[in-house]
């Protein structure tokens, strides 16, 4: 018996070892990255907030994303609207609104920074809001924007990240489990380029253009003068504005939704080393923060057993393999135990009285007929 | 027999009304006492009145927890049996037209105090009979009209009724009332055939439901299982008899008549032999009701921890002694001021205490008058229980009060009974100034629980030494007669 505990320890092991296929998926995150300064480059900062607030509406908190911004707009000198950042030429969007949270800006935003936030490096006193404190169960959301080129990606007009080094910060990523499935979404001119080198299973990327094509704005805001915003971003927005956080949109549709035509240029995305097929995957799984919730009927029966009886049994979900193998050996032991038929009476004799409803008038009805017959049978005596 | 049976019913024609009478009173003043001004008398707060074991707001809360899904022991508030939350609790929360919520309770209590007084008067009764036909047996009764003797069953369940104790522990929403009524039950129907020569194996069922009820309610009530045995094992009639019958066998043949000396025989026969089938049928008995019980309790509480929670809260606790709020009782002050570091080693102390100092030798003494035994136990146990209140003063001054034909020779009664009053009406006042006004300490209470558990012991003393001081009184007087 000791031998099959031990083989069955050794098969979870295996399992749990292998890749994260068996961990389920329990939280989200977003890293959004604006990697240019200065007003003229307004859209890729309305890039970012847009998504900041589409993902933050579809419901990740604020502790779940990671925002790097050099957050010169906003109160730009040159900005007609000061605190104000749109991202159409009708105003009706305020992102920056009432509850912007920016964890990186300014001079903060940095390759090395954004490398530390990816492996999770950091110094002792970088605060926990700067980390980026995702599991192995995490689905992480990263969205750059900027100015790129061929393999590269300018960061604050100073320096620059390369594919190699996006791949290399993934990598280690997947090494220390940080994340269950990444997306990478990248809006600069010929992103695709950015992500040619990664090899980590369970990333799936697209950017906006493929080698060779720029990435347009879309319009010009007369009013402030400069572009507000960036085609690709737009059509993106444009698919989630007509979302809420119950829908079931899945991201192939999202991709469809890319019309090379209005975008002027190609959305190219890769899908190879992401396994599920994106007709199954729901934008809410990056986008958004929508958790499946499991039932259990344990202790609290909430002030009325009437209701929770017609409660069914929980269904374990397809990826909880995990816990099942952890099962196996504590199974065999219960076999081996219900052989004793004294036990088994007893498990059959649980199993009954958990039926019974209403124990409570089963033990009031008893301690009636105890008083009736103890009265009865000293009357008779007397 | 005939001219006793006429006297029984000229006296008794008289006695039954004013009995009547004045148990309407006392239950009116109960009534108008409850309804009128509940929240005048406070009494549901005070430490002397409600225990961490009687409290009916402990009882309303662990009900609460119940209906909530959560076992009614979590948080230790509810420290009682799960039957008596079954049965009390519903009524906790069922008001009437918007009064405070517990009157229904209070109604029980009323009845379960009426009950009592009942009980003790029947109790009495046969009590009463048993002492005339004794003493007609021994020949110090003399003359057929035995007015001497006082009804001690009215006087106990007056006494009962209107004392102070009781009325305030069954308007003070402590369940005092109904521990009280499960111990005189368990007497009342033991006590039952104390008349018939027959041991009625009918009487063991009920006697060991009793012993059971009642030791469930309230553990120190376990105590009474030894009187039980004695009572039980030395044949249903009264034992004062037998101690004297050695000495009363040589005068036999000499005086009285022949029916006389066959009664006597009889009685010789029987006494001396400690009937040990009737106390195995006993334990039997008690055994039977006993998994009755815990299966129930098992059965209510099956989600929560089952039985092994029940017994860690409800035993556990008092033998622990885990709460050390204030009471009348001289325990909480030794753990909470004065010795907690010693604590294992003087609950030890504190619980064979009674074990051996306090049960045993007054077996040894009183083997021949379990009655009175059980009241002694009750008494002592009271002293030395962890969480005592005056509803245990109640109960065992009712029971004292069975006995007033022997303990008409107590000494120094009216000193106890000054020091009674005084300390009782004390206790509320040091606690007053040591609590709400803060010029006192914990010294100022603990000194009256102190003198109160003192004046306690006093009395337990004095009543046994009187009853011991009359039966050496009927042995000197029997001897006597032996001799003329």
């Amino acid at each position: 018996m000791k031998i099959l505990l031990i083989l069955g320890l050794l098969l979870c092991y295996s399992f749990v070892s292998s890749s994260g296929d068996t961990t389920i998926h329990t939280n989200n995150w977003a890293v959004l990255v604006c990697t240019s300064r200065f007003w003229f480059n307004y859209r890729h900062m309305a890039n970012t907030l847009s998504l900041y607030r589409t993902v933050k509406r579809l419901g990740i908190p604020d502790e779940r994303i990671i925002l790097m911004l050099a957050d010169d707009m906003a109160c730009n000198a040159r900005n007609e609207y000061p605190a104000q950042v749109f991202n159409n030429e009708n105003h009706k969007l305020n992102l920056y609104g009432d509850n912007v949270e920016v964890d990186y800006r300014g001079y903060e935003v940095t390759v090395e920074n954004f490398l530390r936030v990816l492996t999770g490096r950091h110094e002792n006193a970088v605060p926990r809001s700067k980390r980026l404190l995702s599991d192995e169960g995490s689905h992480i959301l990263l969205y750059m924007t900027g100015h790129g080129g061929d393999e590269f990606l300018k960061f604050q007009d100073a320096e620059e990240l390369q594919s190699h080094d996006l791949a290399d910060a993934v990598k280690q990523m997947k090494e220390k489990r940080r994340f269950k499935e990444l997306m990478i979404m990248v809006d600069t001119c010929q992103a695709a380029t950015l992500f040619n080198q990664l090899q980590s299973p369970g990333v799936l990327a697209i950017g906006s253009s493929l080698k060779g094509e720029n990435s347009y704005s879309h319009h010009l805001d007369s009013d402030i003068g400069v572009s507000v915003v960036d085609r690709f971003t737009y059509y993106t927005l444009a698919f989630f504005e007509r979302l809420n956080i119950y829908d079931n949109a899945s991201l192939n549709s999202l991709f469809r939704s890319y019309d090379p035509r209005l975008l002027m240029s190609t959305a190219y995305y890769r899908t190879d080393l992401y396994q599920p097929h994106l007709v199954e995957v729901p934008v809410t799984n990056f986008f958004g923060s929508v958790m499946e919730t499991i039932h259990t009927n344990s202790a609290y029966k909430a002030f009325s057993s009437k209701i929770s009886n017609s409660k069914s049994n929980p269904e374990m979900p397809l990826n909880q393999l995990s816990e099942h193998d952890a099962n196996i050996p504590n199974d065999e032991l219960k076999n081996e135990k219900q052989k004793c038929p004294y036990s088994q009476m007893r498990a059959d004799l649980h199993k009954k009285l958990e039926k019974l409803e209403n124990v409570d008038t089963v033990v009031n009805l008893s301690i009636a007929v105890m008083v009736v017959v103890v009265m009865v049978s000293s009357s008779l005596l007397r | 027999t005939k001219e006793e049976k006429k006297d029984d019913g000229v006296m008794a024609e008289e006695e039954p009304c004013m009995f009547w009478i004045w148990a309407m009173a006392s239950t009116i003043f109960r009534l108008f006492l409850i309804f009128f001004f509940p929240e005048n008398i406070n009494a549901s707060s005070r430490p002397e009145l409600s225990t961490p074991l009687t409290s009916l707001r402990r009882l309303a809360e662990g009900y609460w927890l119940k209906q909530s899904s959560l076992s009614p022991y979590a948080g230790s508030m509810y420290h009682g049996s799960p039957l008596l939350l079954s049965i009390l609790g519903p009524l906790t929360i069922q008001r009437i037209e918007g009064k405070s919520s517990h009157h229904l309770c209070s109604l029980v209590f009323v009845i379960a105090d009426i009950l009592s007084a009942l009980l003790l008067r029947a109790t009495g009764q046969k009590l009463q009979k048993a002492y005339r036909l004794n003493l007609r047996r021994l020949g110090l009764l003399t003359s057929l009209q035995d007015r001497g003797i006082l009804p001690c069953g009215d006087i106990a369940a007056l006494v009962h009724l209107w004392n102070p104790f009781t009325i305030l522990s069954c308007v003070g929403l402590s369940t005092s009332p109904i521990e009280n009524l499960a111990v005189i039950q368990l007497l009342e129907k033991v006590f039952l055939s104390i008349l018939d020569e027959n041991p009625a194996f009918g009487r063991v069922p009920l006697a060991a439901f009793g012993l059971v009820m009642a030791t469930h309610l309230s553990l120190y009530s376990a105590t009474l299982a030894i009187p039980l045995i004695f009572l039980l094992g030395y044949g249903l009639d009264a034992p004062p008899v037998k101690k004297f019958l050695q000495t009363r066998h040589v005068g036999v043949e000499t005086t009285g008549s022949t029916s006389d000396v066959s009664k006597q025989d009889k009685l010789t026969q029987t006494t001396q032999l400690f009937l040990w089938r009737t106390v195995l049928y006993f334990v039997f008995w008690v055994l039977v009701w006993s998994s009755y019980v815990l299966v129930l309790c098992s059965l209510s509480l099956k989600q929560y921890g089952g039985l092994e929670e029940m017994f860690k809260r409800t035993y556990g606790f008092i033998l622990r002694i885990e709460d050390l709020s204030p009471n009348i009782g001289v325990f909480w002050y030794f753990f909470a001021e004065v010795f907690d570091f010693s604590r294992n080693y003087l609950l030890i102390v504190f619980n064979l205490y009674i074990l051996l100092t306090g049960i045993p030798p007054l077996a040894f003494r009183l083997k021949h008058r379990p009655c009175f035994l059980a009241f002694a136990y009750l008494a002592f146990s009271s002293i030395l229980k962890s969480y005592p209140s005056v509803g245990d003063a109640a109960l065992y001054l009712s029971l004292w009060a069975l006995f007033v034909n022997e303990l008409t020779d107590m000494e120094h009664s009216f000193f106890i009974f000054c020091g009674y009053i005084g300390f009782s009406l004390l206790s509320p006042v040091m606690h007053n100034i040591w609590i709400w006004r803060g010029t006192g300490n914990a010294n100022f209470y603990f000194g009256n629980a102190m003198g109160y558990a003192c004046f306690q012991y006093m009395f337990v003393e004095k009543s046994v030494n009187a009853m011991l001081n009359h039966d050496q009184a009927l042995k000197k007087a029997t001897s006597e007669m032996t001799k003329n």
